[in-house]
Parts: C-alpha cells; structure tokens; sequence
C-alpha cells in the first residue's frame, strides 16, 4: 500500500513538473512582405528557445512557444496578439514590422506583457509605452552613425536618398534628412520607392542625375537587391551607403556581385568579428541551412535577454521583468547567449556596438567596430 | 416559415456566441461583422445590380479615416457615419458615370484605378491623413452612457449596426428599387425599355454599394484602434470581391458566410501551422471550380437534388 501512494506521488510530481512551463509565443511575419525577416527572427528564437530548454529551460520551467503569423499585415497581427494575451504569456516575441507593432503594442502595453520586438521605426519607443523592448537599434540611434560615417568617412557634401515609401523607409528617411541637416550635408535628390517594386530604372537615372557625392539607400531586402543589380547595370560609380538591410547577406545572395563595393553602417551583423558571433552563425547554418541575417540575432538575443533578467529577479513577474530590463546591461560572461554587451535604456532602446562594413567579393566585411554610444 | 425559424437561431447564436468566447475570439466576430457590412455594401452593386466594382475596400478606408480624424479630434462617431455615408455615397455616384459607359472587365479596370488614387491619397496627402505613419489612438464610442471600450461591448455596437444595416438591405431588395437592379443586371436593354431609368439606378447602386462600405470603414477604425494606408489597398477589395461570391452573389445571406470563410476560416485553419494558407486558398479554388454560384448556391443546388425525387416519389 505504502509503495502505491508512493507511486501515486511520484506521478503527481511527475505531472506537476510536466505543468511547470512558461508561455512566450512568438507572433512574427511568416508569410508576405515581411516572411524574409520574420523567419529569420523566428528561427533565431527557436534556436535560443531549444538550447535553453535543453539545458533544463528558465528557473527550471520549460518555455512553450506557439507560433502565430501576422501575414505581415497590422490588422491580423492584432488579433494574433490578442490570442497571445489570452493565454496568459510571460513575454511575446514579435512582431518585425513597424506598423503591425504600432498597432498591437498597446494591447500588450494593457495587458502588462513585456513584447520583445524587431522593430526599428523611431516612434515605437517614444510613446511612453513600458513594455516594449528592441532587441536592435531604432532608426534614431543607427541615422546618428551613418550621418557621422557619410561626414567623416566619405567626406561628402551633398547626398541623395532613395527610400521605400512605408513606415519603415518613410521614418528612416526622415531621421536621416534631420541629421543630414544637422550636418551642413545638403540632400540634393530625395527619391521615394513602392514596396514590392520591381524596376528601378526610373530611378536610376534621377539619382545618376542628381551627381550627389554618396547615394543613401534605404528599402526592405528585395528591393534594395533589385536596386543595386540596376544601380550596376547603369554603372553608377558613386558610393552607395546603406544602413544594415542593404548589406544584409539576403541582399548579398539575391543582387550577387552587383552587391559588391556597397558600404554603410550595420546595427547587428552575422558576420561581426566577435567569435561568439561566428560561433553563433555556424550553429544557425547548421540547423536550418540558410546562412542567417541580423533578424535572426534579434530573436536569438531577445529570448536570452529575457532568460538572464528573468534568472536576476528570480521568479517569474511580468511587470517585474519589465522594470528589471529597464537600464539593464547584459555582458556575454554574465550570459554568453547575449553575444555581445547590450544595455536597454528607460524607453527599451537598446546601445551595443555596432560596426562600418563593406560588401567585398560576395561577402560582408567589416572594417571598423563603433563604440557603444553611452561609452 | 424555416427562413425565418433559421434568422431567429443565426440572431440567438450571434448573441450568444462572445460568451464563450476569449477576446480574440470576440475581436474576430467584430471583424467579421464589420467585414459583412462592407460585403453587403457590395453585394448590392455586384451581386444585384451586376456592375463589378474593385474600390469597395477604397471606400472602407475613407469611411475609416473619417472615423479616425473626427474621432481623435473629439467628435463623436455618430457624426462621423453621417459624414461618410454622406461623402461615401456622393463619390460612389460619381464613380458610376463611368459604369454608365463601360462594363464587366472594363469596368473593373476603372474601378481599379480608383483604388490605386485613393491608396495614393491616403498615402501621400500627411497634411490630413498621417501618411505612411498612420493614426493610431482612435477612441472607441460611448453611447448614452454605454462604453464601448470592452471587447464584448464593441461586438455588440457592431452587431447592432449589422442588424440595421441588414434590415435596410433586406427591405430596399424587396423594394422596387431592388427590382429594378435585378433588371438591369439580368438585361439593361429589356429594363430600359420598360421604362427602368438605367442610368439613375446604376449610379444609386454605386452610391449605395459605397456608402455601406464608408459604413464599415467607420467600424473598422474603432475596432483595430490604429489605421494606415495599406490595409486598404487592393487586397481588401479584392478580399471583399471574395466574399461575396464565396458566399453566392446577389443572394441576400451571402456576404454573412462569405465574410465568415474570410475572416474566420484561415484563423480555424491556423491548426495545420505553415499551411494554413495554402488549405485556405485550396478551399476556395475547390468551392469555386465546383460551385461558381458560392456557398448558397450549393444550398440551392442540394435543395434541388432532393426535390426531385421526393416528387417522383409521389
């Protein structure tokens, strides 16, 4: 009898510790515009996800991850948010674009639920919502450092920007022009483009006209692809300057050598001269093989980002991790899954360094490291 | 008698069905009502009336903007709907006179255009609409002391405007007026000569087509609390399109399950994860290959199968 009940409360632990495990869906971009980095962040996630349930999960809870596809459209992002919340999640992953963000934030922000995103549109971290994180630089932080590098490093006067008309290249474009302005450097052709476009000719030959000293190109991957085959076919000799998309190994893969000699400034890169980085690259390639982009690091460092604060607060309180990861600085030898040193400010911007990089021979190459900006 | 037995348990189940529901489950009846609006909008134009339009979704958005601009501004949404049916139906008359002109695929090609100037509008003009930014903050309505704010609550709101919307719809087909778009969908020639005035009731199903559209875009933007251009491109017209001859044009309860095989069946599907899409998409490639009349058509279809041998039977 006594081995029964004993038997009968092992399989109660058993059944109570299958139980203990903590909800953080992901609700990303897999199909649409935004599939290309949706799946990268998404899979960056899961790797995290696996190795830190591998290892006996967070606070020896094993995190449970429901994936849920917004079709890169804001109104169903908003729905699949809203079923997130109501199964009671400890964080939410996601969304990637700017706009399904906007849209969703604020249930999450109701909720209470910290929302880890891949958003980069300057205003998302400005309207006093305290649940929302970047897991990259937001527009403002990043224009700042393609300004100085256009200032200093090319040494130009005049500029022209070509830029995808959405909420992502419309911020992105007008973060920009405020800092060219702070700068004396004048914008001598400003050329709005359609996502999803397919030819570029037009826009070419208005950029080749403009004569700027550098050509500031700022659209989603496959359009910044499609740019630059055509930007090569017309031989246009100006350097052509992005900010992390543009060269992005998916943009290296889909325009070829067309992409070679483009340079700019990257936020986060797969092939940044930091060995856990590398490190990191190799495991993705293995798993999935594809060779990952700078989503892919969003969603891998956002997940550990979140097992690190959550292992200092030592439970699991939502408004708690929030308030933790405000003005948090993680270092890789506190969790080597951070990759690099990142610290969240008050508004959940994120500071890390960041690097000058340049497309030689079919790959991205990074020439200089910048410091972290509160350094 | 059994038409009216099955409105009964359609209205009973809408009512009752949010109680079982989690908020995301309500917020999908709400789209799904407002969607209805929209496609009953269009099932007059097409569906009755027979004039193919690609611009309902257009008219959505710029019922929703007019919902996001006074609302935000402090005005109330009722006077927002007085100002879209209002606006909505004034320009849905003029884009008739070129219905008047030219038909079927034509037509759809100028009724695309359409969509593709208001796209642009709403994208451009920042002045007025926010541009690409999109306005966001749009407060839901309180009624005579009724907030709306809660999930539950706004269905109701929603419901309600649908019961309305449905009951005018249902009694203007009745009308003579829903005689005469019958007409001149089945043959304008025959109509006119019997003394139909073509050209007026071509331009009213427009302008009323349209304005149930503003209708619905007024819903809308209360209901996803945050609005920008592209979620009324072409996709929702085409979407719209859709749903109404899912559901079975010109067949009064076909904007219902057509809306409900859009908005409601991907999310049932989401179960087969990575190809929740693509069994959507077949779905409808099969309904369609098989039963151009949509969904009631295959009601009808059954119906009559039957019939038959019942009768040989007497």
């Amino acid at each position: 009898m006594r081995s029964f009940v004993s038997v009968v409360l092992a399989l109660f632990a058993v059944g109570a510790a299958a139980q203990q495990t903590v909800n953080m869906p992901i609700v990303i971009e897999l199909s649409g515009a935004g599939a290309v980095s949706g799946t990268n962040f998404r899979d960056g996630a899961v790797l995290a996800i696996d190795e830190i349930n591998a290892k006996g999960g967070i606070l020896g809870r094993k995190i449970v991850a429901p994936q849920s596809d917004t079709q890169s459209n804001p109104g169903i992002s908003r729905a699949q948010v809203q079923k997130a919340i109501d199964s009671d999640p400890y964080v939410i992953l996601g969304p990637v674009f700017s706009g399904s963000v906007k849209v969703n934030m604020v249930l999450a922000q109701q909720a209470e639920v910290p929302q880890i995103t891949g958003a980069e549109a300057a205003e998302i971290t400005q309207m006093g919502n305290p649940y929302i994180f970047r897991t990259s630089f937001g527009q403002q932080m990043s224009m700042p450092k393609i300004a100085n590098y256009i200032r200093d490093g090319l040494k130009a006067k005049t500029v022209a920007v070509l830029w995808v008309n959405n909420d992502f290249g419309k911020g992105g474009r007008d973060t920009f022009t405020k800092e060219m302005a702070a700068r004396g450097i004048k914008v001598v052709a400003d050329v709005p483009t359609e996502s999803g476009q397919v030819d570029f000719a037009a826009d070419v030959v208005k950029l080749k006209g403009a004569n700027a000293d550098a050509i500031f190109v700022y659209t989603n991957e496959e359009e910044s692809a499609r740019f630059l085959r055509e930007a090569r076919k017309q031989g246009v000799t100006k350097p052509l300057i992005g900010e992390t998309t543009l060269l992005g190994q998916k943009v290296i893969d889909m325009a070829g050598d067309a992409a070679n000699g483009a340079r700019g400034h990257v936020g986060l890169s797969a092939d940044a001269p930091v060995p856990a980085v590398l490190a990191w690259k190799q495991k993705f390639l293995k798993r999935f093989g594809y060779v990952p982009d700078h989503n892919g690091i969003k969603g891998y460092t956002g997940v550990y980002a979140v097992k690190y604060a959550t292992g200092k607060i030592g439970k699991f309180d939502r408004k708690l991790l929030a308030k933790t990861l405000h003005g948090l600085t993680i270092t890789p030898k506190q969790e080597p899954g951070i990759l690099m040193e990142t610290t969240w400010d008050a508004h959940g911007d994120i500071d890390r360094v960041s690097f000058l990089a340049e497309v030689v021979d079919g790959k991205q190459k990074i020439v200089q490291t910048l410091p972290k900006l509160g350094k | 008698m059994m038409k009216k037995l099955a409105i009964l348990v359609a209205a009973v189940a809408l009512i009752a069905a949010p109680f079982g529901l989690k908020p995301y489950g309500i917020y999908l009846l709400s789209l799904w009502a407002v969607m209805t609006i929209a496609a009953i909008g269009l099932n007059l134009t097409l569906g009755y009336a027979g004039q193919i339009s690609l611009a309902q979704g257009s008219f959505v958005g710029i019922g929703a903007y007019i919902a996001a601009l006074l609302t935000t501004q402090g005005w109330p949404l009722g006077l927002a709907f007085a100002a879209a049916i209002v606006l909505c139906f004034a320009i849905g008359w003029l884009l008739g006179y070129p219905a008047l002109r030219v038909a079927h695929h034509y037509l759809a090609f100028v009724t695309l255009s359409f969509a593709t100037l208001v796209f642009l509008v709403l994208r451009n003009e920042e002045w007025l609409t926010k541009g690409v930014y999109g306005i966001s903050g749009i407060p839901r309505p309180t009624l005579a002391g009724w907030s709306t704010k809660a999930p539950l609550d706004f269905y109701f709101f929603c419901l309600l405007i649908l019961a309305l919307v449905a009951a005018a719809a249902g009694w203007m087909i009745r009308s003579p007026w829903g005689r005469a778009f019958t007409a001149l969908r089945e043959n304008p020639i025959r109509a006119s000569s019997l003394g139909v005035d073509t050209r007026r009731y071509t331009l009213m199903a427009f302008a009323i087509g349209s304005a149930l559209g503003g209708i619905a875009g007024v819903l809308y933007a209360p209901l996803v609390q945050f609005i920008e251009p592209t979620a009324f491109a072409l996709g929702l017209s085409l979407n719209l399109l859709l749903m109404v001859i899912v559901g079975g044009a010109g067949r009064f309860f076909g904007p219902f399950l057509g809306a409900a095989v859009s908005v409601l069946l991907p999310e049932w599907l989401r179960f087969s994860e990575g190809l929740y899409l693509m069994l959507y998409a077949v779905f409808v490639m099969l309904l369609l290959a098989f039963c151009p009349s949509g969904l009631l058509g295959l009601g009808a279809r059954a119906r009559k199968s039957w019939k038959p041998s019942s009768k040989s039977a007497n």
